[in-house]
């Protein structure tokens, strides 16, 4: 009975955490500019993020270790000093457009200045971290989360092209810009394929005392919640691409994106899309913030856990603090979010060898794992998703500047 | 009894717990004493110091230099072998308290000086 509740609670969890402010911006783009053409690339993310995700959690499971304490301790201190000062840089720069997308949702319900809602943004994230227990901040957010589903509503509504929809889950060569097509390609995969994602799974495991009875239950909820979130992100391409894509739309600015749900719910279209935006991101914000303590206790050695409370570990509440602070400087001296969304999903990219390459020797760790280690199957996956990464790493660079507009 | 021990593979690096299940640091060095028999290991150490001089001799002098403005009394603490009570595939136990340790200097800095000064951070309870 327990282990129904939390195959649904994990289930809702990654539904409803699964859209971010990456996803949405990505997604909007996409259908705005090459219509159903770029649901391929989010299917691919999709598959590769829920093969991760279910190593992360399989692991955490059979090892009682969320995957950056293990990872300092099988590469040393001196290997995985670089790639954590790396992620670290990207995880802020998350950190900052999450927190962006949250003061753009705020600015579209209000009409107040962006940069007004940075501070107050941080503070409210910081409450969240500061006072409640994880399972409080897994659970409210994920029920909040839910209303990310009204994209589906809307791309239901809207009654879109089936064979047009199918043909874009196969890639296809652009039949213009192609720079612009391939830069949001990379775009929509960094924005699925988080970094952050990997090392709040696995702690939220060891938060939640999981053991090796939950290795079916895990993979359960990777297949399905990941499955289902991805829905929501091919639903906003539907949607960019039955109202924006017409009405030749590029999304230059967060405002384009909030005409999405306007056709589909005629009076609080805009108000439905600035609630999903905030809560999306404020779950994110979260989340990034969260890992961002994981990874740095874990990597020193540090007291850690969200339960405990600030006074028994106050390195690890120190580390959101710091960095919620930092992250929300970028709204306050005015970065656009939308610039700053585009940019660290490509830099997800960049840094995605950091994140699948050590999933190759974990994983295959029989010392820690046992009989819970990777199949032929899970070892020839994680092959392909490293060459993958390889590939997403050499080009998100180049296209960056070929392709951002 | 002759049990082998990798050290690099299965210390180095490795959490340390205290006796309270507190997270303690981890095996940032190992120190073994060459003597008259064979060699054998004689203590642990942690702490940033010991880190940056497994990257860079130069970076620990750097980092010495620092440490006028350092709440730790030193920037290295030594775990002696003696108070090891198990090396598991996960941990390695100690029987010391990790609070009454300079492994916690940073730890006790930021409660007493930043974190029980904002409401709500436990301290009361």
């Amino acid at each position: 009975m327990k282990k129904a509740m939390q195959l649904a609670l994990g289930i809702l969890t990654g539904v409803g955490g699964f859209l971010d402010v990456g996803n949405i911006a990505t997604s909007a783009q996409a259908g705005a500019m090459f219509r159903f053409q770029l649901i391929w690339s989010l299917l691919l993310a999709t598959l590769v993020v829920i093969f991760l995700t279910e190593m992360s959690g399989r692991f955490a499971a059979a090892s009682k270790k969320a995957l950056p304490d293990a990872i300092r301790e099988h590469f040393g201190f001196s290997a995985w000093l670089p790639p954590f000062i790396i992620l670290s840089i990207v995880h802020l720069l998350v950190l900052a457009a999450e927190i962006g997308g949250v003061c753009f949702a705020l600015h579209l319900l209000t009409g107040l200045p962006i940069r007004l809602f940075a501070l107050p943004v941080a503070i409210l994230i910081w409450l969240f971290l500061w006072r409640a227990t994880f399972s409080a901040i897994e659970n409210s957010m994920s029920i909040l989360g839910l209303i990310t589903l009204c994209f589906v509503v809307a791309a239901i509504w809207h009654h879109p092209p089936a064979h047009e929809v199918l043909a874009g889950a196969l890639p296809s060569m652009p039949s213009h810009d192609p720079a612009r097509y391939w830069f949001i390609a990379v775009s929509i995969i960094g924005a699925v394929i988080a970094p952050f994602l990997f090392y709040f799974y696995s702690s939220g495991a060891i938060e939640d005392k999981w053991d090796r009875t939950y290795i079916p239950i895990n993979r359960a909820i990777a297949v399905i919640s990941m499955g289902f979130g991805s829905l929501i992100s091919v639903s906003a391409i539907i949607v960019a691409a039955v109202v924006l894509a017409p009405r030749g739309i590029e999304i230059t600015d967060y405002h384009q994106a909030a005409m999405l749900l306007t056709q589909a719910f005629p009076f609080w279209g805009y108000a439905l899309f600035a609630v999903s935006m905030g809560v999306a991101c404020l779950g994110a914000a979260l989340e990034v913030a969260l890992s961002m303590s994981y990874t740095f206790a874990q990597t020193f050695g540090w007291n850690w856990g969200e339960d405990l409370q600030p006074i028994e570990d106050a390195r690890f509440s120190m580390v959101y603090t710091v960095a919620l602070l930092i992250g929300s400087l970028f709204m306050v001296v005015g970065v656009d979010p939308l610039k700053l969304t585009v940019v660290t999903m490509a830099t997800n990219a960049f840094v995605m060898p950091f994140i699948t390459i050590p999933f190759l020797l974990l994983m295959n760790d029989r010392k820690l794992l046992r009989d819970a280690s990777n199949g032929v199957i899970s070892n020839t996956a994680t092959v392909m998703i490293v060459i993958l990464a390889l590939i997403l790493a050499v080009v998100s660079i180049p296209l960056t500047f070929l392709g951002k507009s | 009894m002759a049990q082998e021990l990798d050290l690099i593979r299965d210390v180095l690096d490795k959490q340390l717990v205290d006796s309270d299940d507190t997270k303690m640091g981890r095996v940032d060095g190992i120190v073994l004493a060459i003597g008259d028999g064979a060699p054998q290991i004689d203590h642990f150490e942690l702490g940033f110091s010991v880190l940056a001089r497994r990257l860079h001799p130069r970076i620990e002098q750097w980092l010495q230099a620092l440490r006028r403005w350092s709440p730790r009394r030193s920037a290295r603490q030594i775990v002696p072998w003696s108070s090891v009570q198990e090396i598991n595939v996960r941990e390695i136990r100690l029987d010391l308290k990790a609070i009454d340790t300079p492994a916690f200097d940073w730890e006790r800095w930021l409660r007493k000086h930043i974190v029980s000064r904002i409401p709500g951070s436990g301290e009361e309870s």
